[in-house]
């Protein structure tokens, strides 16, 4: 795995500060934490829609394809060598459908330098852990890595900034004339910071952020900061 | 008093008794005299017709229908080996679209009954029936059942259904002008086919208020199954009398907004001089509004006034009608939710506010109020915005000239035949085998009998079920899918989940997603849409049924509130209710404005309103029946091209998006639409080339069935649509009610599921269904093309007034607004103020 000097730039990502640490922000719907070579992500829920079709709800598709090609991406451009999801990784016990569970450790054969780690969520209690052969470090939140809080639910952590998932952030914006748009966002705040749901089959539920947060809307494949007044 | 039951031999020899005579005793005894429409049916009845009755609200119509069914067992008498202490089995279907009036119809059909001393049972079921009369009829249906299309359906699920209806003689649906036209229209044609399979000589009888296509609502109530069948048309209604409440001032008097309480004193003026009011409003905000405005202007009216609408609690809308059935009440606000159903004798004054958008919507809500023989009906129109005057005057007109407007059926829809296949699953099963190569052949045949699957392809029927059976051809490979199995030969629903699961749904192809509203501690006051919910925080207050309440939190499909201390909050704006102008009474329109255009204001209405025409006229100007006004405008906002067809909100909606698409195409450019029933406005921070557009052709029909969905956006609008397709269908669950057991892990929003759809499964006919309903429902595609033809022929009249004119003024203000763009999604963003919206929810996920 080829490693990226951290000085060239990353087309599309936003460079921020959290923690004193330097980040960017991801149009892949990742955050980059150059310093450790980590990226992390938050709320793949894979499974989903085969736990629809176990429940007999007729849901075409399983979105892991989509997403690991996604990951591929992210994973290459930043030449990250840890992968943290910050929880909800599987949705669901009916949805630990063999091929998609086939499919995601095919992806892992071929990606055996990284270090993988998972932050459990709600919906992994329920799913359960990811299969052995995935090599996926399984960790309780709030997880303590440098100065930050690895968590799933967004609460804030005693001496640490936390980044958490959970929410599945979108901001609706407004422009003149009633134009509306609704759009994933990274949504950061004072002690902790909120990741846009990965998974494509997720679905996302609007913020209201404080007047001092900042808000990244992902647009196609760039990110742009989003001004607000903390209405 | 019981009286003796009648003849008992066979008719026809000489000195035979007159089978219609114990209806006619009945009705003498009453002190009536039957009508001539109703001796008719009897008549029709007695030798095997079905047929449709249309006539106005209260004028008998019940009674032609019940007494057949009641003559034809008098006339059969008693069969050897009846045991009397036995009632029969059942042999009545009575249907009603609204559970609220199977009471109302349980006691007008009981009356006779109890009279002619029939053993007869006689009981309903709907979604209100307790779980003591479920159980009951559990074992037994009683002779004659009252229910609705959802729990007709919900008894064709269970495995025993055949044998149910296995007696059944007669089914009548009232009301059948609102079934039609629906997708529970729909519902009720395929339960009919079913019916009429198990029971091939069932006569099937609709009660209808009268419409433009009563061939066409005959048609579809008796299916493609050959039947001798008639028309009936019921007593000769009352004459009508239209009069709209005239502002004293029309100066003062607002040019838009639809909440307008600027008529109060005179409704109220109105309501004092009545015995008992209906006061009708278009939607469920603006009847909460008038409710308190009422109450404010006449506290003492506390406790004889009542709001009455669908979101409301059952018990308080039921003690509204109960009201003025008794006569207690002196005035009721309400909604369409009071349009259907028998009428109420003490009421004697009709007001509508707003403008009825229809003529027969307004003949209907004239027909609730009582019948005082010879008397004529009269309804009073209080206006909120100037232009309803002309719109009141509009409706006058077209009822002068006899016209009213059709309900079209509906047409194929595959939700609607998903949902009914696993219904017959349920429902005891259905043979797997082929017909002529149609695979379960046989279903394949009753569907058909139903009108509007009559022209169902075997592709479509063949989608249906595997769609069902394997999830379709995209989730073969997933073997752990199955909603109805095959299995020796009979496709059968075996999984308990499932079966319950469909059952719960069935209802929903009338109910949007709704949150039930209940005191912490306390009552439940009512339901509310989940997308007003959605977007309150704890804390926020709100009014509902007259009270101002705080809003706690959601829990179990429940919003919990407390009584707020202080009064006033949002009304909440529910989804719907906001009809087009119909088609009739927006041509109505154009024939009057072009009269005032002549200088003709002939009635009172025109004639208050003529300072505002005059305005119009002088700043811009009226359109000439033959002419399409287009005005120009420049203001800080930007540059406005508002365009005046009358056509209608739906096609104005249609007509702004493919402007707006077609002007784009030619030049790059943002446009905000916004529409009502008059026109439409586009407007752009740069000016758009408009004489160059329109010499190009932009206004003509062209390509629509390209161009529509191009301009449209028509991914979104499908999108949303897919709402709707998407439970019926069964793909969206939405729980369990009362909510022990939430299926959170199976919930996603049909938005959601529509990305999903389109991305592995694009040619699914759900989706294409989607697109499809879009255009006809949302947009009436086809009066938008005949639309489009009318304005290719009219003379244009571009005017560049200096400010916008009284017609252009309603539209600045509405709120109603799409985008329609050509440009990059990110180029948007930027553009935008990128101001942040309040959130719409922090629900968590």
């Amino acid at each position: 795995m080829s490693v990226r000097p951290h000085d060239v730039p990353i087309v599309g990502a936003q460079e921020t500060v959290l923690a004193g640490e330097r980040v960017l922000l991801l149009p892949e719907r990742a955050l980059l934490w150059p310093a450790q070579d980590t990226l992390l992500i938050a709320d793949t829920h894979w499974g989903k829609a085969a736990t629809f079709r176990a429940a007999a709800i007729p849901v075409p598709g399983e979105s892991v394809h989509d997403d690991l090609t996604r990951l591929d991406g992210a994973l290459s451009r930043s030449g990250a060598t840890r992968l943290v999801v910050l929880g909800d990784l599987l949705h669901a016990r009916a949805g630990r459908d063999p091929a998609m569970l086939a499919e995601v450790a095919e992806w892992r054969a071929r990606h055996l330098d990284l270090a993988w780690w998972l932050v459990r969520g709600n919906h992994d209690r329920g799913a359960g852990d990811p299969p052995a052969v995935w090599g996926v470090r399984v960790l309780d939140e709030p997880a303590s890595f440098g100065p930050f809080a690895l968590a799933h639910h967004p609460t804030p952590s005693e001496g640490a900034y936390t980044l958490a998932g959970h929410l599945h952030p979108a901001v609706l914006l407004a422009g003149s004339g009633r134009q509306r748009l609704r759009l994933p966002c990274f949504w950061l705040g004072a002690r902790l910071a909120v990741l846009p749901a990965f998974g494509a089959f997720t679905g996302a539920a609007g913020i209201a952020p404080a007047a001092d947060d900042r808000v990244f809307a992902v647009v196609e494949d760039g990110i742009v900061e989003i001004s607000h007044h903390g209405r | 008093m019981v009286a003796e039951p009648a003849p008992r031999h066979a008719s026809g020899s000489v000195g035979a008794p007159d089978p219609l005579a114990p209806a006619i005793a009945w009705f003498t005894r009453r002190g009536w005299e039957p009508f001539a429409f109703q001796r008719e049916v009897w008549r029709a009845y007695l030798d095997g017709e079905c047929g449709l009755i249309h006539a106005a609200t209260g004028s008998g119509k019940t009674h032609a229908a019940w007494f057949g069914p009641l003559l034809e067992w008098l006339a059969e008498g008693p069969r050897p080996g009846d045991r009397p202490a036995t009632a029969p089995p059942l042999r009545v279907l009575w249907i009603t679209p609204l559970r609220a009036l199977a009471a109302d119809t349980e006691a007008a059909l009981r009356a006779p009954l109890v009279d002619l001393g029939l053993p007869w049972t006689l009981d309903r079921r709907t979604g209100d029936s307790s779980a003591g009369t479920r159980a009951r009829q559990r074992d037994r249906l009683p002779t004659a059942l009252v229910t609705t299309p959802e729990s007709l359906t919900l008894l064709l699920t269970r495995a025993d259904a055949a044998q149910l209806f296995s007696h059944l003689r007669a089914v009548v649906v009232d009301e059948w002008h609102e079934l039609l036209g629906s997708k529970r229209g729909v519902q009720t044609e395929l339960a009919l086919a079913r019916l009429r399979r198990w029971c091939p000589d069932l006569r099937v009888w609709a009660l209808s208020a009268t419409l433009g296509n009563l061939d066409e609502a005959l048609d579809t109530l008796l299916g493609t199954h050959p039947a001798p069948a008639r028309l009936v048309r019921g007593a000769v209604p009352r004459p009508l009398r239209i009069e709209a409440l005239i502002p004293s001032r029309i100066d003062r008097f607002p040019w838009a907004g639809h909440l307008g309480l600027t008529m109060l004193p005179q409704v109220l003026a109105a309501i004092e001089s009545g015995r008992s009011t209906l006061v009708f409003t278009n939607t469920r905000a603006q009847s909460e509004q008038w409710y308190a405005a009422i109450l404010e202007a006449c506290p003492g009216w506390e406790g004889t006034i009542a709001l009455h609408h669908a979101s409301l609690d059952r018990a308080t809308r039921e003690a509204a009608e109960e009201g003025l059935r008794s006569g207690t009440l002196r005035c009721v606000v309400c909604t369409s939710s009071l349009d259907l159903g028998v009428d109420f004798s003490p009421v004697d004054t009709v007001i509508q506010v707003g403008s009825p958008k229809g003529v027969a919507r307004l003949l209907q809500r004239a027909g609730r109020s009582g019948h005082q023989p010879g008397a004529e009906s009269r309804v009073l129109c209080a206006p909120t915005h100037a232009f309803e005057l002309v719109e009141v005057a509009a409706v006058r007109a077209a009822l002068a000239g006899g016209a009213i407007e059709p309900r079209p059926a509906v047409r194929r829809p595959l939700d609607v035949l998903v949902q009914h296949l696993v219904t017959v699953a349920l429902g005891g099963g259905f043979s797997a085998a082929a017909v002529d190569g149609v695979p379960a052949g046989e279903l394949y045949a009753e569907v058909r009998d139903a009108r509007a699957y009559a022209d169902l392809a075997p592709a479509e029927w063949g989608w249906a079920l595997d769609f069902v059976a394997r999830g379709g051809e995209v989730l073969r490979a997933y073997p752990e899918y199955a909603r109805v199995a095959a299995r020796d030969g009979r496709y059968t629903v075996a999984d308990a989940t499932v079966a319950r699961r469909h059952r719960l749904s069935i209802g929903t192809i009338v109910d949007e997603a709704s949150l039930r509203v209940q005191y912490l501690r306390g009552p439940l006051l009512g339901q509310i849409e989940e997308g007003f919910i959605a977007r309150l925080r704890p804390g926020d207050r709100f009014v509902l049924g007259g009270k101002t309440l705080e809003f706690v939190r959601v829990r179990e499909m429940t919003a919990w509130v407390r009584r707020a201390r202080t009064p006033g909050g949002v009304i909440p704006r529910w989804s719907g209710g906001r009809l087009p102008l119909s088609d009739l009474l927006a041509g109505a329109m154009r024939t009057i404005l072009d009269r005032a255009r002549a200088g003709r204001y002939e009635s009172p209405e025109l004639a208050a309103v003529r300072p505002i025409l005059e305005l119009q006229s002088r700043w811009s100007a009226i359109p000439a029946a033959g002419e399409l006004l287009i005005e120009q405008v420049a203001t800080r906002e930007g540059f406005h091209l508002f365009v005046y067809p009358f056509e209608g909100r739906l096609v104005h909606a249609g007509l702004a998006a493919l402007l707006a698409y077609r002007l784009s195409q030619r030049q790059p450019a943002t446009f905000t639409l916004a529409v009502n029933d008059y026109g439409f406005e586009l407007l752009s921070s740069t000016p758009p080339r408009l004489e160059e557009a329109l010499a190009a052709g932009v206004l003509r029909p062209g390509d629509l069935a390209v161009d529509i969905p191009a301009s449209l956006n028509a991914a979104e609008l499908a999108r949303r649509q897919f709402r709707e397709i998407a439970r019926i269908a069964g793909l969206v669950f939405t729980g369990y009610p009362g909510n022990r057991k939430t299926a959170r892990q199976v919930q996603a929003s049909s938005g959601l599921l529509y990305d999903v759809f389109a991305r592995y499964d694009p040619d699914n006919p759900l989706l294409e269904q989607a697109r499809r309903e879009v255009l006809e429902r949302q947009l009436e595609r086809e009066r938008l093309g005949r639309a489009l033809l009318r304005l290719s022929e009219a003379r244009l009249v571009l005017r560049s007034p200096e400010r916008p004119t009284p017609f252009a003024f309603p539209l600045l203000v509405e709120r109603l607004r799409e985008t329609v763009s050509s440009e990059r999604l990110a180029d948007r963003v930027a553009r935008m103020g990128l101001a942040l919206e309040r959130a719409a929810d922090g629900r968590r996920r």
